[in-house]
């Protein structure tokens, strides 16, 4: 039982940490608000990968750090803790994972040294309207003919797909799902721009017809749900790190300015109503805390996870939710004035709520795991 | 950061679990739940007896102590093994107390009380309560006045846990009724519970447990009595209550119930087809259970294995106690609820309880640790002050 850091994991969350406040400066943020701009800080994104952030869990051989799951997790938390304008949970944690995971020696090389030093940009399409279970695509299918498929169908809600080199995709089967790379520039591929709550880049993208060739196949029917369970699982435990950024900082946001806040004479965080409103966003993230660091150091060793990622999620959710509603609350107005940081992080409070399944399909899905008698407690 | 135990805390987990199924014969289950899981019955004085023998008290005292040195997550394993098999376990005595005793005590209760605890032959209620002194403790006026050689004890106790069937009461009484700060005119004695002068009266609660009303009626006492320094006994209460609150949250009992509704679910069929856990609202009554006790399993292990590291955050104690203490209640309705009315039947009904009736004396009993051990409303102020750095206002 060890609820510490190793060396080389506070090294990860000290050099992510320094980059990340002195770079991400509210004027830096203020700059992408209502799509001013693509909201991605292609600058940083250069700092970090010299940093070796952006490898911090790739092999070596790939120019990587060649560290794991948890130092990856720890540098997503503090991406949260900043919001960061970068992709890199689609890019580092949906795409590049299980192409080190699962990918030909080929499309290794051809992909991971790019994303590590951050000349290549890949995402993943998870989300298809109406049917949010990643391993389960259902409106976008696959037919092969010879050495080649052709993928129809529509993903949503995939973000920077239009600037990405590749977007990894799923789709249906005769029986089985395959999981391509898909080239955004391909014949047959449509992207239709969004507006998302975040004003991050987020498109629909619909494929008719669209050629794929097997060299950019990353897994072969057989195989296809196991790998999108696999990346789903590390893209869920991912959202939940970032959450616990995006809460721990709005709780220490609150907690300064209510101290320095003054009503009646005195400081409102001396008011107990205000105090305890306070502590319990500490008990909340605490909790959040602990359940995410057990599912990434689990995800880490490869061990069995689900449970502990469904969990994590549940409280990603319910944890958000409240704290990001009591530090608009204890700031009153200020909370939610465009000119003070605040209101940003609420947006992604919501955005780690509910992207792959909020607390309520969460706990169904966990229920039934339960009925069958999979998550007994130990 | 590895969530796991260690192969040495598997294996004396394993240990304790096999040591326990076996003290806990079918007679001592059944006296301790006619006892309330209070204790105090003839097996259950015996059963702590052969504890002592087995080398099981006094688990976290240093080893010059006469104790077996375990760092504070072992002393958590074993505390999460004792109360999932329900034997009530005199805490208070063995791991608050005595260690304080073994401490700070002068020669008399080195060497004639610590080894009775640590044999199991000797009890000690706790009296700091009082009528007019609850959260604000150091408002006490229970009072001990130097009378020749010895010192003359006046007052009342309120919740003296136990006290009908202990030895002694650790009693907190006010020395110097002139010190410039309340708490700083507190000391802590030890008094016989058959010394004259000394009397208890039953004060009965919601959950059946017993607590009492004690008296303290002129009693004298000898210097040997006093523990520690005079007007010392502020450090003693509060160094008390810190070790208490390791075993108040603990997620032993209640996973161990948790899989037992699970259970009791897939098995029960229901009176219109299918069986009880089908239904979707008692996976999410589960499902919710099995969430919040996975957070409060990872707060009590890191509380544990911060205090064996030495770096346990006075916030991170205090959330604990919180969280731990608040979810038992909401844990309770969410199973209580799966059961329906049948988890109202009481364990001695003849008939239709389900669980060994155990989800109805819980509820009852499961407001106890949100105001005892440090009610939960300083807990937070404490958390504010201590994990957030708020300016609090002055008491
Ligand atoms: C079953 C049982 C066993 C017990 N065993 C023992 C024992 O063995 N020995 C012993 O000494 N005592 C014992 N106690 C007493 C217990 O420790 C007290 O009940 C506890 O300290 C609270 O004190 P009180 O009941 O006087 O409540 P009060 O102090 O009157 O509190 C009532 C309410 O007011 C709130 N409150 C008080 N002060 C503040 C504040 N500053 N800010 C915000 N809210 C506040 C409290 O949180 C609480 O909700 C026991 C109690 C029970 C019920």
């Amino acid at each position: 039982m060890d609820f510490g850091f190793s060396e080389q994991q506070g090294e990860v969350q000290a050099l992510a940490r320094q980059i990340l406040s002195e770079q991400v400066t509210p004027e830096k943020l203020a700059s992408f608000d209502e799509f001013k701009a693509e909201r991605f800080d292609r600058d940083l994104w250069r700092q970090l990968a010299e940093a070796g952030l952006l490898g911090v869990a790739m092999d070596e051989t790939y120019g990587g750090m060649g560290f794991g799951f948890t130092e990856l997790a720890l540098f997503v938390e503090e991406l949260g803790r900043s919001i960061a304008p970068v992709p890199a949970i689609p890019s580092l944690v949906s795409a590049a994972l299980p192409i080190q995971r699962f990918g030909t020696t080929k499309q290794k090389e051809q992909w991971l040294p790019g994303v590590a030093n951050g000349s290549t940009l890949l995402t993943a399409a998870l989300l298809e309207p109406g049917g949010e279970k990643p391993e389960n695509p259902v409106r976008t299918t696959v037919t092969v003919e010879g050495d080649n498929y052709r993928l129809s169908g529509v993903k949503t809600c995939v973000p920077f797909a239009r600037s990405a080199d590749r977007i990894l995709l799923a789709a249906r089967y005769e029986v089985g799902v395959i999981v391509v790379l898909l080239d955004p520039a391909a014949a047959g591929v449509s992207i239709q721009e969004m507006q998302y709550t975040t004003f991050e880049p987020q498109y629909e993208v619909r494929l008719d017809e669209v050629l794929v060739a097997a060299a950019d196949v990353l897994a072969e029917p057989a195989e296809g749900a196991e790998v999108m369970a696999w990346l789903t699982e590390r893209t869920t435990a991912a959202l939940c790190a970032h959450q616990l950024g995006v809460s721990d900082q709005s709780m220490r946001m609150t907690a300064s300015y209510t101290s320095e806040r003054k009503q009646f004479g005195v400081a409102i965080a001396t008011f107990q109503a205000v105090g305890h409103r306070a502590a319990n966003c500490f008990i909340d993230v605490e909790c959040l805390r602990l359940n995410v660091y057990q599912a990434v150091s689990l995800l880490d060793s490869e061990s069995e996870a689900t449970t502990e990622v469904q969990i994590a999620k549940v409280w990603a959710g319910d944890v958000g939710h409240r704290v990001s509603y009591a530090s608009q609350h204890l700031h009153g107005g200020t909370g939610i004035d465009r000119d003070y940081p605040l209101w940003r992080f609420c947006l992604w409070a919501r955005h780690n709520e509910l992207m792959l399944g909020g607390s309520a399909r969460q706990l169904a899905d966990l229920g039934q795991r339960i009925a069958a008698g999979e998550a007994y407690c130990s | 950061m590895k969530v796991e135990f260690t192969p040495q805390q598997i294996e004396l987990r394993e240990q304790l679990r096999a040591y326990f199924g076996k003290l806990m014969t079918p007679e001592l289950s059944a006296e301790c739940a006619r006892d309330m899981g209070e204790g105090g019955g003839p097996l259950w004085r015996d059963a702590l007896r052969q504890m002592g023998r087995d080398g099981w008290i006094g688990l976290g005292w240093p080893e010059e102590l006469g104790g077996k040195g375990m760092s504070p997550i072992e002393q958590f394993i074993f505390v999460e093994e004792i109360m999932r098999a329900g034997y009530p376990f005199p805490f208070l005595t063995t791991e608050s107390v005595g260690p304080q005793l073994a401490e700070h005590g002068n020669d008399w209760q080195k060497s004639e009380l610590v080894p009775k605890i640590l044999n199991g032959d000797l009890l000690i209620s706790i009296g700091y309560s009082e009528a007019g002194a609850g959260t604000d403790l150091a408002a006490l006026t229970t009072t001990a006045v130097k009378d020749g050689d010895e010192w003359v004890i006046n007052g009342q106790k309120m919740w003296t846990s136990l006290a009908h069937f202990c030895d002694y009461t650790w009693l907190a009484v006010r020395t110097d009724p002139d010190a410039p700060k309340k708490h700083q005119g507190i000391s802590l004695f030890l008094v016989p519970n058959d010394a004259p002068g000394w009397s208890c009266s039953p004060v009965n609660t919601l959950g059946g447990v017993r607590t009492n009303t004690t008296y303290y009626d002129n009693i004298r006492v000898s210097d040997k009595h006093l523990v520690g320094e005079l007007n010392g006994g502020w450090k003693l209460i509060t160094g008390q209550l810190n070790r208490e609150r390791l075993s108040l949250v603990n997620v032993g009992p209640t996973s161990a119930l948790f899989n037992k509704v699970v259970d009791w679910a897939r098995e029960t069929e229901l009176a219109s087809g299918g069986t009880v856990i089908n239904q979707p609202w008692v996976q999410m009554n589960l499902a919710r259970v099995r969430t919040g006790i996975e957070a409060l399993k990872l707060v009590c292990y890191k509380q544990a294995w911060a205090m064996t590291e030495g770096t346990l955050n006075m916030a991170d104690a205090s959330a604990a106690k919180v969280y731990g203490s608040e979810f038992f209640i909401e844990a309770y309705r969410l199973l209580g609820e799966i059961l329906g009315q049948a988890s109202l039947v009481k364990s001695e009904s003849e008939s239709g309880q389900v669980l060994s009736g155990r989800l109805e004396r819980l509820y009852r009993t499961a407001s106890i640790i949100t105001f005892g051990g440090g009610t939960n409303e300083i807990q937070r102020d404490i958390i504010s002050a201590a994990g957030l750095w708020m300016p609090r206002a002055s008491r």
